[in-house]
Formats: structure tokens, C-alpha cells, sequence
């Protein structure tokens, strides 16, 4: 696999809708206010999380050597 | 008009005596030039283009009766008007007015409000013009106004001027066409704006070109002229597919959600009904409607009838296709119009509408249309469900981000709270006022936020503990999140508001903004959601640099009193083999070269860093011992894996070939591929498939990879002195100190004091130790440091009391902060966003491929 580009070659996307968005747009990181309150509402709504597998101790061995590496 | 009675009027019979008759003239034409808002809706562009409109209706009504074809708009260089129509011409014939008058019908028609075929229902089934007013307003605001009309094989022409005629009806000649000629010059000293706009006029007969199927309508501008050929410009509408041509215009360069609209049309109760709908990817909608011709821009019945039903049916389609399962409530009608391109177009007998520029039909067909469309729409999204599925799937993303952007109100909801001193009953603030002065500390967990309070400088440091709930779905998995509560709480807390318009820096009432996490896991998950939160919706925080990152240490080790905080397992390794070094030199290679001093640290920690790196290269191996061998071929270069000669192999592949023969033996590889060549790349490629049956690739993709590289440039700088074995040689004179340090740290293991016992006396002749690969002699290494000390490892912030918190992670003196950068972020944002996917196999898949990378979510 090939490894991964860096932040500067990678296009960053609306977290909303996935459109290409641009460092100087005037929403960013969103395309627009639209997605900007979806987004917002989402948090509220505690629908963003991140989820490790329980029954997994090697890979949550290397989740954690990964984070002081 | 009482105050009219004394002024002479020209047009007026003169008998002497004020009559009721009189009367009636004085209110016609003359109350149209002095209120001509009333009838044409302004004197300023509207009304001035309004007029062509009622002229142009008339052409239209005849067309709609099925006499007319096209009709023919010219405006001139003086911006007069010129509409030609092949209807049947307006009747010439001679009519008896109430007062016995004898007088031509064109001339009541264009003279006579009130007057005009359009109360007669045989003549005029279905018209847009109805009050009767319309050509004699254009008449009566118009500083000349010229009729021709071909009728019955002879030509009739009048003149008039501000709604006087000036000439009588004359017959001028012969003529084979039919139909009617109408030139207006407006009134310039009634209208304040007497430029016509072309494109105002365009669009609205193109308008009705699309509303009358078939019908065409030309209009040439005489103003402009092409520069090369020296013709005027000029369109033709002409639109055999009606309204369903109308939407695809509407829709030009829009991303649409079905290829064809969807069309209905029928007669029903009277009321020609006709109806074409498309649905494309943006977020509003344009519905026009029109009854008889008449764009109805205020709606009305027509439109509101369509408006419940496709609600309705929308509604009611998706329930059957079992759709709504996750929706808590119907879709609304802002939900279903999202995207929405829709003309609803209705032409009826008798049309009621409001005031007479007709902004919104009155009359009584809402019911009808309803019933139509529920029909209809039904009908053809049943035998569609493709369409259907698109269409409702839009409603219903509408529905979700109108609940999300009502939560989103929510956070800020309690407006007064925030301004004023309601801050968060959790928040520990300080005393100190000056924003740039004061730190907010974000801890994760109560009890951390406990320690924290207690330990802090509460003149300047302010405390807000968050709790990430933990949910543990299905006992297969964690999921860490941060509960509204908690994101309301820190928005309080900082005192900036949220969402485009509401947030204000100035507002921010801590210039820096520390996460205070534990060093594990659920530490790191928490921080990346407030990252991440951070990110999204306070970016300027980011961007002025307020927000940090706490390091607290992970580890403390104790010698005695001699005690140290170290910040993560790399400085431990240092301070161990800093330490574990001091007492020996190491002989390595079959030469046995001695490495010692300085150099021996420096190879130390070049080594750390190289296996580090190697480690990383190794994921993708699975066998280290090949991995090392894979450094040890020095591939740096494309050019590494290209030969010159299509037949020839690269010279550095054939030999790491020859190298991993005895590997692939003493590991049971399953197969050790020849060399092959990558067309694609025009390069060549080695892979083997390990005891797993695992097929492992060594190419150029491999060795152009980050850690490939980086392992590279470590490797290069210690290559002399990788050569196995080591041979580890305590020295005297460290051995001293060696040993006293060997002393106390066995002392403290109670367990091995006795079996070590022997070893002191030994001590002068410890025996040399050898390792066989630089991994082990690493390993070896650090262990021996670590023994030194006794280790103790911090597995959260609670672990520690209020006093170390104080003095290793919140003093200013002493601790050490990281600043968050936009650009550190922007790269862990696309990470998130993998991690916060809502597919869980994909998400579980992407944290395996990339665990290398994911120390990437540590800033």
C-alpha cells in the first residue's frame, strides 16, 4: 500500500456533503452555512463518535504504541 | 372626479348640460392617466413593460382559442412597440353604445374599459385578460397608439394618442392576412422610466411560449444591431414540448435527480390542468405558477392545491416503500420542495384573481388540483420507484438537516445565560479578567478534573472538567462521544457562541485553550473529537494558535530520593540507556569494533529511531528479519527497481533474491517469487508468500513510502555498525558505578536480591553479553537501564495528586505545551472523518490498514 500524502497534496472535503472545499473559503472547513449547521446539529445530536472493537487487545495494542511512537 | 365637472373635454359630446353620460366618460380613460398604477401595477419598468404584456395577452387569448399561430414582438429605436398577431382581427363592425352612440368595436375595445370579448364566454373559453381593461390602458398611457387590422380581405387602420382617437376607422387598402397590428409609443410624461428592458421581455414570452405548446412568438430588438450583418436582434420561442421544456430550461447546468420531468395533464371540472416537475441537487426550490398565461407570482389556489399534494403523496409513497423507518416524523412540505423545479399551470373560464395585475388566483380549484396531482404523482411514483427512492431520499436528507440545524439552535438557545455570569456550574474559572491572560484547561473525567482544580493557580486557571460518555454497543465495541451537554458546556465556557453568524473572538474569554487527557485510548479519542469540534466550528481559535495540548508525563522513575517525570517511552529509553551505556563498550561485527563513549549514545539513539521506523516498514512485511534484510539492499531510487534492457534485471533485486533464499528455508515461506515486471510501472518487483500464505510485495511502492524512507535515512547513518553479532564488554571503571547503581535497583526487586547475591562478587569479571541482532542488543540495553530505576507509569491524570499535576503539567515554569497548528489538523480532520464513518467494518478495516499512521490523530 501506498503511503499516505500529506496534509498539503490532500484536497480537504465538506465533512458534510464531501464537496472539495478550499483553506480560503469563506465556510471552511464546510462548503457552505448550510452544512456548517448540519454539522453542528450533529454534535449536539451526539451522533459523532469513535468507536474501538472490545474484543480486539491487538489491535488496541497498537492503537496505543501507535500514539507514542 | 367631481372637480373634472368644469374642465372642457375635447373627446366629450359638448351639449351644455352636465349629464350622467359625461360622467362616465370622465371616469374612463382619463382615470387611467391619472392612477395608472391601478391598472398596469406602476408608472417605473414595470408598468412600462406591462404593457406590452396586455397587449401580447390578447394575441395569446386568440391563440388559446385556437385562432392565432404567432405573434410577432418588435421594439424600436424610440423603445415603441410593435405586436402583430394572425388571429382573427379585431372586429371592425359598428356597435350601439347604452347611449345610443354608434361606434366602431375596435374603438369601444381599445376606449371603453369594461368593454371586450372577454366576458363572453363562447368567444373567449379561457383568457387572461378578464377585467376588460388591459389594450385600452395601453391605449389610454400611450402618446401614440396606431391599430391595423386585416379582417374579412380589407385593411382597417385608426390612430389615437393618450387614449384619444385622433383619426376615424378607415379602410386603406385590401389585404389576404388576418389578424391584428398594434404600435405603442408610452406616454413619457407618465412613465419615469422609458428604456425597454430585452431581457425582461424575453423571458416573459419565452415564458409563454412554454405555456402554449406549439405557439411562437418572435421578438426583435431594432436598438441592437449586429455589427456584421446588420440585422437586428432577434429570438423565436417556439416549444413543442410545453411546460416539460420550460423545467429543462429552468434546470440548464443543474445536477438533476431524474433525466425527465414529470409531467401532468388533463382537463378536470372545467379546469385545464397542466403540471411538469424535476427534482435537482441544490437546496431550494422554484415553482412558478400560472393561471391563464398569468404568472401568478403570489401563488393562489392553483399552486396551493399542488403544494399539499405533493406533500401528501411524497408522505405517503415513502411510507409504503418503507422509507421513514429512522424518521421521528413526516416529512414537511419545506422537506419535499428541496431541490423542486415545478410549473403548475392552470388556464380556466372566469378566473378570479386578486387586484389587476393578478399576482394570485382566487378562485375555487384548489380541491382539484389536489385531487389531481394525489392521483397522478401517485400513480407515476408507484411504477417509477427508482425515481421515487432519489426523490424521497432528498426529502427525507431535508428532514434530518432541519432537525440537525434546529439541535444546533439548541446549543446556543439559552441566549441570556451565556452573555451573562451563567457559566457552567462545572466550571471552575478564575479570578483573573483579562482574556489573554487566563487558560482554560479542558480535562477529561471528574476526577482528573478534580486533581486539576486542586492543583491549578486558581488566579489565572480555569478548570472544565468533560466527561466523554462511553458506551459499550453490543460488547463488541467502544464508542466514545462528548454528550450535548458537554459541547454546550465548553461553548459557555469560552464565551465566543457558535455558528457562522453568532461566533465572536472578541468574546473568548481564555486565550489559551489546554486539552488535558489521559494518555491512553479513551484519552486520545476524547482529544480527537475536541479537536476535531474545534476545528469545525471555532477554526479561529486554531488559526490565533489558542488551543494546546497538555503533555502530561507517562512514566516517573525513582533512584533513592533522585526522582524524574518522563514524558513518554521514548525519553524513558533515553534515560535508560544513557544510563545502562555509561558502564560498557560493545564490539560488534566479526572484526569486533569497539564503539564506546559519545558514539556508542549517538548509535544508540540512531538505532532506537531506525528500529522505530523499521518497525513501521515491517507491518507490511510481517517478518523483521526480512525487513532488515530489505534495508540492508539500500533501495533509495526508482531506478532500483528499472533495468536499462527490457530482459536484464535490476542487479540490486537479483541479490536481495539471492539473500532471502536462506530466509524463505528457516521461516517455511510457502513461495519466494522469481523477479516480475510491472508493465504498468516498467518496473520490477520480488514478493513472497509467507507461512500465513500471506503474499508480501517488495517493490517500488514499498520503498517509496514514508517510512521506508525514513528508515533509509537512519539506516545509512548506522550501517557500519548494524553488523550482528554484539558483543556487549562491561568495563572496570564504570563498573563501579555499574554496580552501586546495580545495588540499589536489585535491593529494590526483594526477589532477586538473593539470586544476585553471587553475581557481586563476580562483579570485576561481569561476563560479556552477546546479542545476535541489533533488536535484541536494543532490548538488552534499555532493560538494563530500566532496571536502574524504579519505573512508575502513569495510566491516567488521576494517578497523580494535585501537587504533581501541578508541577509537571500546569506550572508555567515547567511544563511543556503543544500548540495546535491549522495545518497539523487539517490532515487529522480527513482521518476523522474515516473514523467517525458510519459504516463500522469499513471504519474497523481503515484503523488495521493505517495503524501506522494513526499516530497522525496526535497532533
Amino acid at each position: 500500500m501506498p503511503a499516505k500524502k500529506s496534509a498539503k497534496t490532500k484536497p480537504l472535503r465538506c465533512p458534510t456533503c464531501g464537496t472539495l472545499v478550499t483553506a480560503s473559503a469563506e465556510d471552511f472547513p464546510f462548503c457552505s452555512d448550510r452544512c456548517r449547521r448540519i454539522d453542528l446539529g450533529k454534535w449536539a445530536m451526539g451522533v459523532y463518535k469513535i468507536s474501538s472493537p472490545a474484543l480486539d487487545p491487538e489491535l488496541e495494542e497498537e492503537h496505543e504504541s501507535g500514539q507514542r511512537g | 372626479m367631481a372637480t373634472k365637472n368644469g374642465t372642457p373635454d375635447d373627446g366629450a359630446p359638448n351639449n351644455g348640460s352636465y349629464t350622467s353620460e359625461n360622467i362616465k366618460i370622465l371616469e374612463g380613460l382619463e382615470a387611467v392617466r391619472l392612477r395608472p398604477a391601478m391598472y398596469i401595477g406602476s408608472t417605473g419598468e414595470i408598468g412600462l413593460h406591462h404593457l406590452v404584456y396586455e397587449v401580447v395577452d390578447n394575441s395569446v387569448d386568440e391563440a388559446l382559442a385556437g385562432y392565432a399561430n404567432t405573434i410577432d414582438v418588435t421594439i424600436h429605436f424610440d423603445n415603441s412597440i410593435t405586436v402583430v398577431d394572425d388571429g382573427r382581427g379585431i372586429p371592425v363592425d359598428m356597435k350601439t353604445l347604452p347611449n345610443g352612440e354608434q361606434m366602431p368595436a375596435v374603438q369601444v375595445v381599445l376606449t371603453k374599459l369594461h368593454a371586450g370579448g372577454k366576458f363572453d364566454s363562447s368567444t373567449y373559453k379561457v383568457s387572461g385578460g378578464l377585467h376588460g381593461v388591459g389594450v385600452s390602458c395601453v391605449n389610454a398611457l400611450s402618446q401614440e397608439f396606431n391599430v391595423e387590422i386585416w379582417r374579412d380581405g380589407y385593411t382597417w387602420e385608426q390612430d389615437y394618442s393618450c387614449g384619444d382617437p385622433t383619426t376615424l376607422l378607415r379602410q386603406t387598402g385590401t389585404s389576404k392576412r388576418r389578424g391584428t397590428r398594434i404600435h405603442f409609443l408610452p406616454d413619457k410624461t407618465i412613465f419615469s422610466v422609458t428604456e425597454y428592458n430585452y431581457d425582461t421581455l424575453a423571458q416573459r414570452l419565452r415564458e409563454l411560449a412554454f405555456l402554449n405548446k406549439g405557439l411562437q412568438i418572435m421578438l426583435t430588438d431594432e436598438r441592437t444591431v449586429d455589427a456584421k450583418t446588420g440585422e437586428a436582434k432577434r429570438a423565436e420561442f417556439r416549444y413543442a414540448g410545453g411546460i416539460a421544456e420550460f423545467i429543462k430550461h429552468l434546470n440548464k447546468g443543474k445536477a438533476v435527480l431524474h433525466d425527465k420531468p414529470i409531467t401532468m395533464e388533463a382537463s378536470r371540472d372545467g379546469v385545464e390542468i397542466d403540471i411538469a416537475l424535476q427534482y435537482n441537487d441544490s437546496y431550494s426550490d422554484t415553482i412558478f405558477s400560472f393561471a391563464n398565461n398569468i404568472n401568478t407570482v403570489d401563488g393562489g389556489t392553483h399552486l396551493s392545491g399542488f403544494r399539499s399534494a405533493l406533500t401528501r403523496t411524497i408522505n405517503a409513497i415513502g411510507q409504503s416503500m418503507g422509507l421513514f423507518k429512522d424518521l421521528k416524523e413526516n416529512l414537511s412540505g419545506d422537506d419535499v420542495r428541496e431541490g423542486l423545479v415545478a410549473v403548475v399551470s392552470v388556464k380556466l373560464s372566469q378566473p378570479q384573481f386578486e387586484g389587476q395585475t393578478k399576482g394570485k388566483l382566487n378562485s375555487d380549484i384548489a380541491g382539484s388540483v389536489q385531487a389531481f396531482v394525489n392521483e397522478r404523482l401517485g400513480a407515476f411514483l408507484e411504477q417509477n420507484p427508482p425515481v421515487a427512492r432519489k426523490i424521497i431520499g432528498k426529502a427525507i436528507d431535508a428532514a434530518r438537516a432541519r432537525e440537525a440545524a434546529r439541535k444546533a439552535r439548541d446549543l446556543t438557545r439559552r441566549k441570556g445565560a451565556l452573555d451573562g455570569g451563567g457559566l457552567p456550574g462545572k466550571l471552575a474559572d478564575c479570578s483573573e479578567r483579562d482574556p489573554a491572560r487566563c487558560e482554560l484547561y479542558l480535562v477529561e473525567g471528574e476526577s482528573a478534573g478534580g486533581t486539576a482544580k486542586q492543583g491549578r493557580d486558581r488566579k489565572f486557571q480555569a478548570i472544565l472538567p468533560l466527561k466523554g460518555k462511553i458506551l459499550n454497543v453490543e460488547k463488541a465495541r467502544y464508542d466514545k462521544m462528548l454528550g450535548h451537554e458537554e459541547i454546550r458546556a465548553m461553548i459557555t465556557a469560552l464565551g465566543t457562541g457558535i455558528g457562522k453568524d453568532d461566533f465572536d473572538l472578541v468574546k473568548l474569554r481564555y486565550h489559551r485553550i489546554i486539552l488535558m487527557t489521559d494518555a491512553d485510548v479513551d484519552g486520545s479519542h476524547i482529544r480527537t473529537l475536541l479537536l476535531t469540534f474545534f476545528f469545525r466550528h471555532m477554526t479561529e481559535l486554531i488559526k490565533h494558535g489558542y488551543v494546546y495540548i497538555a503533555q502530561p508525563p507517562l512514566f516517573k522513575i525513582k533512584k533513592g530520593r533522585f526522582e524524574q517525570y518522563i514524558k513518554d517511552e521514548r525519553e524513558l529509553n533515553k534515560v535508560a540507556v544513557k544510563r545502562a551505556s555509561d558502564g560498557f563498550v560493545v564490539r560488534h561485527g566479526d572484526a569486533a569494533v569497539a564503539i564506546e563513549g559519545e558514539t556508542l549514545t549517538r548509535f544508540i539513539s540512531t538505532l532506537e529511531d531506525y528500529l522505530g521506523f523499521m518497525g513501521k516498514v515491517d507491518k507490511r512485511i510481517r517478518n523483521e528479519r526480512v525487513t532488515e534484510v530489505i534495508a540492508k539492499a539500500e533501495f533509495t531510487k526508482r531506478t532500483d527497481f528499472m533495468s536499462s534492457e527490457e530482459s536484464e534485471v535490476p542487479q540490486k533485486l537479483v541479490e536481495l533474491r539471492a539473500a532471502l533464499v536462506p530466509l524463505s528455508e528457516e521461516f517455511q515461506f510457502r513461495a519466494l517469487s522469481e523477479l516480475e515486471r510491472d508493465e504498468e510501472h516498467q518496473t520490477w518487483s520480488l514478493s513472497f508468500t509467507d507461512q500465513q500464505g500471506a503474499v508480501r510485495k517488495i517493490d517500488w511502492a514499498l520503498a517509496s513510502s514514508a517510512e521506508f524512507k525514513q528508515m533509509m535515512a537512519k539506516f545509512v547513518q548506522i550501517k557500519d555498525q548494524l553488523e550482528p553479532p554484539f558483543l556487549i564488554e562491561y568495563q572496570s571503571k564504570a563498573d563501579d558505578t555499574a554496580a552501586a547503581d546495580g545495588d540499589e535497583s536489585e535491593a529494590s526487586e526483594s526477589t532477586e536480591v538473593q539470586a544476585k547475591a553471587p553475581k557481586k562478587a563476580a562483579r570485576a569479571t561481569r561476563e560479556p553479553v552477546e546479542k545476535q541482532s541489533a533488536r535484541e542488543f536494543f532490548e538488552y540495553v534499555v532493560e538494563q537501564g530500566k532496571k536502574a530505576y524504579d519505573v512508575q507509569r502513569y495510566k491516567g491524570l488521576g494517578e497523580m495528586t494535585a501537587p504533581q499535576l501541578w508541577e509537571t503539567t500546569m506550572d508555567p515554569a515547567a511544563r511543556t505545551l503543544l500548540q495546535v497548528k491549522l495545518e497539523d489538523i487539517a490532515e487529522t480532520e480527513s482521518i476523522f472523518t474515516t473514523l467517525m464513518g458510519e459504516d463500522v467494518e469499513s471504519r474497523r478495516k481503515f484503523i488495521e490498514d493505517n495503524a501506522l499512521d494513526v499516530k497522525n490523530l496526535d497532533i
